[in-house]
């Protein structure tokens, strides 16, 4: 066996070999230009897009003095908590069904991939055709039914729009938790079951004391994974409503995109960004930390 | 030691899948300076006899033929001038303002840029004054009204390429059947809204746009023809006068009380223009784009008039005018002629009536403003519409902010804020 120190020397160093192209291209591609919105947040930007000089915390500042980010904040936590809890509610329920022996299955399951598969600019725009009081498809469909007489404004206040762009999310989010569950469930050995059949167990005793326990794990990594897309999710409210009216429907990243290139308050525009992103590393650090913990354990 | 390895990790999660996230918005899918520099010769340089000087543009996208529009026009620009090498980059309205500012920050500043404002440019001391890059022969041809438009400290820093102008638009069958003219006061507009109404109440009498896209101009309709505006003579921010208060008061009353599309915060004018063709729409305010519009779209019995004014008080139609600027690259004598040279070719009549008729806008220049009347009888009434149009105080560098800031005001009115109240806090926000 040779254990010479030179040969020690490169095994060691291999696994970081392995990883340096990555760690590259992460660097170059995205830790850099993370830390150029840091330097403009930081920093006193000229609508032209000069960086003038250090400006200190004064964008954070005027961010957090302007009456409209409350409002956004509000706006970005009960967006990002509605989609992701109830999509996950709704994934896993639908998951359950499509890990059932059925007629037909594969078709079914093809189907549930479809919202996933579409660009989210697509799937807006079709749910604002929906919606739409004069030419929608909701409208012609009830009245084709004969269960509405006349068109009806399924958007008539700012909430019901925000309500519409949160289905909207859970619709596209849907398919993402269905197959990370899925994936979970088929891992489930079946004796479990079995055992717990014979025992007595009925289905929501199985459901909670044998499905839930062993499915959370991947759970937990889709519903992680899901409040960072959600939370930095654009195109839907965008499509939609642009974040109108008066901000009612604006998300932190439609608030920031109108700060850059509508206001050209670009320094604004990333401090808004650097508060984002501190908010979900708070969040991924906390499920972090407890998985590893729990690894620990 | 494990809880630290975990801090790192997550950070390294979230930074990937911001930037994953990021994807999604339109800014990340703008293209980055797509074109290369000019390699132009260093500035204290001659540029040798026997070789190129490059000319590098930014012009903004008006619609599907521009493009083509200028890839024709710099193969005839550069069979004509043997020296000069143009490239000129089409950028949708959507990235352009993304591209021009990620092309300065890199120090790759265009020489021209074609786009609708330069305060901000200006600001910066990036430009140009106008008069050092467009020859005396072209910068005679533009009206002194478009000219005004681009000063700041009595300089001009921009020439217009083009303008469009606003007029009301009328379903001339729809008011026909009911019973109604046109309306040319705002107590008229109300009482044609409500007999049109009478008459089928799944027609939106008027079309309004309050959304982000053009909310502003929805206010200057009201507030310009009603004696306020957005300044006064001595160029004074004057948000919060009484003559606004009622104008925004009044628009937002037509939309309450149900005489107008039931969702002006999130429909455009394009949807609006839309409805129009359909005759979903009786009456709106709009560009002289929406006659071809209309025409190809369905060919409704539409009729222009005058913008309603707020009983006899003056009116103006809104003028919207485009700008090309020159940005401020060191340039040696051989360059700045290659420059000028391309402006000059860009303003000759022939070419210049052609990028005018090609997208519908309106002319800029006189000379430009007869070739198109000719070409285009129907445009002749739209240039006198022009002539007297107002237009944005673009000018000013808190432009940007009044404009998100009176749309802001309108959209927070139609939830049921105070007119007054918000508009004194507009003004105060911008003036101090």
């Amino acid at each position: 066996m040779n254990t010479s120190k030179p040969y020690t020397l490169v095994r060691k160093a291999e696994p970081y070999l392995w990883i340096l192209p990555s760690i590259i291209l992460m660097s170059i591609f995205i830790i850099i230009p993370i830390g150029f919105v840091f330097r403009m947040a930081f920093s006193e930007v000229t609508k032209a897009g000069l960086v003038k000089g250090f400006a200190g915390i004064e964008n954070f500042a005027k961010v957090l003095k302007s009456a409209k980010f409350g409002l956004v904040l509000k706006n970005t936590i009960v967006w990002t908590i509605m989609v992701v809890v109830l999509s996950t509610v709704l994934g896993f329920i639908l998951a359950l069904l499509l890990n059932n022996e059925f007629k037909g299955r594969k078709i079914a399951r093809a189907i549930v991939v479809f919202p996933w598969a579409t660009t989210l600019v697509i799937q807006a725009s079709v749910w604002k055709f929906i919606i739409d009081i004069d030419y929608g498809a909701l409208n012609t469909l009830l009245k084709t039914l004969g269960i509405i007489s006349s068109n009806v404004n399924w958007t008539p206040t700012p909430e019901a729009y925000f309500g519409w762009e949160i289905a909207c999310g859970i619709f596209v989010t849907i398919p993402f938790v269905c197959f990370t569950a899925l994936s979970g469930l088929q891992s489930i050995d079946s004796s479990y079951y079995e055992a717990a059949t014979v025992d007595g167990a009925g289905y929501f005793q199985q459901l909670f004391n044998i499905t839930l326990p062993l499915v959370k794990p991947s759970l937990t990594v889709a519903t992680v994974l899901n409040i960072i897309y959600v939370f930095n999710s654009f195109p839907i409210v965008w499509t939609i409503t642009k974040g109108d009216p008066a901000s009612r429907t604006d998300t932190l990243v439609t608030y920031l995109y109108k700060l850059a290139f509508y206001n050209g308050k670009q320094g604004e525009a990333a401090a808004v960004s650097v508060i984002g992103f501190l908010i979900l590393l708070v969040c991924a650090s906390v499920y972090m930390v407890s998985t590893l913990k729990k690894g620990e354990d | 030691m494990k809880k630290l390895i975990a801090l790192l990790l997550a950070l390294v999660m979230v930074i990937g899948l911001v930037a994953c996230g990021n994807n999604e918005a339109p800014a990340a899918d703008a293209p980055e300076a797509e074109a290369p520099k000019a390699d132009a010769p260093a500035a204290d340089a001659p540029a040798a006899s026997d070789e190129k000087v490059t000319v590098t543009m930014i012009a903004a996208q008006y619609g599907n033929e521009t493009a083509d529009w200028w890839v024709g026009f710099e193969e005839k620009f550069e069979a004509a001038n043997n020296g000069i090498d143009l490239v000129v980059d089409v950028v949708s309205w959507n990235d352009i303002y993304t591209v021009v500012n990620t092309r300065i920050a890199n120090g790759e500043a265009p020489d021209l840029l074609n786009i609708d404002v330069f305060a901000d440019y200006q600001a910066d001391g990036l430009l140009l004054p106008a008069e050092d890059w467009v020859s005396e022969e072209t910068y005679a041809k533009f009206f002194p009204s478009f000219l005004e438009q681009s000063i700041v400290d009595d300089v001009v820093w921009a020439v217009p390429d083009l303008a469009s102008a606003r007029a009301l638009y009328y379903n001339a069958d729809i008011l026909e059947a009911a019973g109604v003219e046109v309306p040319t006061t705002w107590e008229e507009l109300k009482t044609v809204c409500e007999a049109i109404k009478a008459y089928d109440a799944e027609i939106y009498p008027w079309g309004v746009d309050m959304t982000t896209d053009e909310g502003q101009a929805c206010f200057a309709y009201y507030a310009w023809n009603n004696g306020g505006g957005f300044v006064d003579e001595e160029g004074n921010w004057t948000l919060n006068s009484a003559e606004n208060v009622e104008a925004v008061n009044y628009i937002v009353g037509l939309v309450k009380d149900g005489l107008t599309n039931t969702d002006p915060t999130t429909e455009t004018r394009y949807d609006l223009q839309e409805m129009f063709a359909s005759g979903k729409v009786a009456m709106m305010i709009g560009p002289n784009q929406i006659s071809k519009y209309c025409e190809a779209n369905g060919g409704i019995n539409y009729g222009i008039a005058s913008l309603p004014t707020n009983g006899d008080k003056a009116g103006a139609s809104v003028g919207v005018m485009d700008r090309i600027m020159c940005f401020d690259n060191g340039y040696t004598d051989a360059e700045m002629a290659a420059v000028t040279a391309v402006v000059d070719a860009f303003y000759d009549d022939e070419p210049y009536a052609e990028w005018v008729l090609m997208e519908d806008f309106l002319p800029a220049t006189s000379s430009g403003n007869e070739l198109c009347a000719q070409a285009n009888p129907g445009m002749a009434a739209w240039i006198d519409v022009i002539g007297s149009a107002k237009f944005y105080p673009a000018a000013k560098a808190e432009w940007a902010d009044v404009k998100l800031g009176v749309i802001d005001v309108l959209q927070q009115v139609l939830l049921g804020e105070d007119a007054q109240t918000m508009l004194d806090d507009l003004q105060a926000d911008i003036a101090g």
